[in-house]
């Protein structure tokens, strides 16, 4: 069980510990966003590091959109002296779609030769064949979205990252349990760990805004018109709490229901702000409390 | 190439008047930005605010190519003498080519240089290469993943292809779509099934120069 936490849009670091503080005990895990969407928020690395201090172990992410390799190299010297060891790489929704589409985007790297550098410092030198001083020894992870296309390259980016060195995986939102399970037939034969994404909905419009503005969603219709019904007819405050249930209650389904697909092997939540729906979510689902690791 | 703003170009001529403009039958035209109707609508707008347009200096061919622009520049040097500037209604390079031939004058760009690409219809252009210093497009099927993927990626596509869009703006074709299908059609999926290294840079680090071998 892993969970996604933001962080800071700003320079006070006790938000983390707040929000950590609120779902470190039901997940094993804590992923930190990096400047989702190119919306700057606080340094990664950074942020890995409170939620370190937390007592909790984070897992930090690293977009290809907003640095180049000596950056990567750089930051991942430093991730590993804080004693940062989990890494998810991923590409980075474009900055064209976030608040600052201004910026000029970096790329020098896709998420695939990203891993592949992580990898290749761990076997002690940098890209350019020097040795390093203190070879840095990290837990490598990736996503992949089961609804992007066309399905059978998005499959084989899974074996090419698994290639590259990533041991586990974080998958974007489901909310289409079909069409993940048609995805997974193709990744079950690639042997890898799979966590499989979950975002709770807590309104209509969020569903909307995520259909329209987050890269690589699909959330079915019936999903869409569940949160409806469930508010028909009641009003602000009443009406308000009905849909988050019922958003709460699609997400345990889609918990319950993805923990039974072959190649599943844990979830991830990503709160998007909800931080407080965790702890209930995951006791919902009876995986609270987590075990002890260590 | 588009033509900058009509305003941006008065406050860059600002202080000039005998102005000269300059295009060409090549790109300059096929842009519509330099040929001789845009020429003209620019000594208009000219006139209009004050100034006096001494003439045009128009290349069959390209103002990138330097003997043909100085040939050119020879046949209209007591037009060229008399200017006080000189608009030049092309590519960058072009700006830069004339700068060079006549260092004594300023030469102003009245265009702003976009991309390289196609032209499908009159007035449509899509970007098509960045010059990326190693071309790839034998084994993507003729099309560029560097140019047309929104973050230039090689081991595409994102997670944000959807229903064959790119996820920048859901109307752009995701390329790397394109280059399955086409791949496919070809019967050559395998060239993108194996993991694309990480790239040399530095083949489109500016300034480049090319000095050819004679032959
Ligand atoms: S790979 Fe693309 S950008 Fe590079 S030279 Fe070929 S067409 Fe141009
Ligand atoms: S959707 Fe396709 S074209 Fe757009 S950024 Fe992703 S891979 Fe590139």
């Amino acid at each position: 069980m892993t969970c996604e936490v933001a962080p800071p849009h700003g320079a006070d670091h006790t938000l983390i510990e707040e929000r950590i503080r609120l779902v470190k005990d039901y997940c094993d895990a804590i992923n930190i966003t990096d400047n989702v969407r190119g919306i700057p928020t606080m340094d990664s690395g950074i942020c890995a590091h409170f939620i370190l201090k937390t007592g909790a172990e984070p897992i930090m992410q690293m977009s290809a959109r907003d640095r180049n390799r000596v950056l990567y190299e750089s930051q991942l010297y430093g991730a590993y002296a804080l004693g940062i060891r989990n890494i998810v790489f991923i590409t980075g929704d474009h900055s064209l779609l976030g608040t600052h589409p201004q910026t000029k985007t970096v790329f020098d790297l896709d998420s695939v030769q990203a891993i592949q550098l992580a990898k290749h410092l761990m076997g002690g030198t940098d890209l350019s064949g020097a040795e390093l001083e203190g070879v840095p020894e990290f837990f490598l992870g990736a996503t992949f979205n089961p609804f992007a296309d066309p399905l059978e390259l998005q499959a084989w980016r899974v074996e090419k990252k698994r290639d590259a060195g990533a041991k586990f995986f974080q998958t974007q939102a489901i909310y289409d349990l079909e069409r993940f399970q048609i995805f997974m037939t193709k990744v079950r034969p690639l042997n890898v760990k799979v966590l499989a994404g979950i975002i709770p909905l807590r309104s209509k419009k969020m569903a909307q805004f995520m259909r329209t503005r987050i890269p690589g969603m699909r959330i079915p219709d019936e999903v869409v018109s569940r949160l409806e019904k469930a508010g028909a007819g009641l009003e602000s405050k009443e009406k308000k709490a009905a849909i988050c249930a019922e958003g709460l209650l699609i997400a345990e389904e889609t918990i319950n229901a993805v923990r039974n697909i072959q190649g599943v092997h844990g979830v991830h939540i990503m709160s998007v702000g909800w931080e407080e729906s965790i702890p209930g979510l995951v006791e919902a689902c009876n995986l609270y409390p987590r075990p002890i690791l260590r | 190439m588009k033509l900058k703003p009509n305003a941006d170009i008065l406050e860059m001529l600002e202080g000039y008047e005998k102005i000269v403009l300059f295009g060409d039958s090549g790109c300059a035209q096929l842009c519509d930005v330099g040929g001789i109707l845009q020429l003209e609508a620019m000594e208009d707008f000219l006139i209009q605010n004050n100034k006096k347009v001494l003439g045009y200096v128009f290349v069959e061919g390209g103002l990138c190519d330097i003997h043909a622009t100085t040939l050119e520049i020879n046949d209209n040097m007591n037009m060229l003498r008399e200017a006080d500037a000189f608009l030049i209604q092309a590519c960058g390079v072009a700006t830069q080519v004339v700068t060079d031939l006549i260092p004594e004058k300023e030469s102003f760009p009245a265009v702003d240089s976009i991309f390289l690409g196609v032209m499908p219809e009159r007035f449509v252009h899509h970007e098509t290469c960045v010059m990326c210093g190693e071309c790839v497009l034998h084994l993507t099927a003729g099309i560029c993943p560097i140019a047309r993927c929104a973050k230039g990626m090689l081991n595409g596509p994102c997670g944000g292809s959807m229903d064959g869009k790119c996820e920048r703006d859901g109307e752009t074709d995701c390329v790397w779509q394109l280059i399955y299908n086409r791949l496919q059609s070809l019967g050559k999926l395998d060239n993108i099934r194996r993991i694309w290294g990480i790239r040399d840079r530095s083949l489109s680090h500016s300034p480049r120069t090319i000095i050819h071998e004679d032959f």
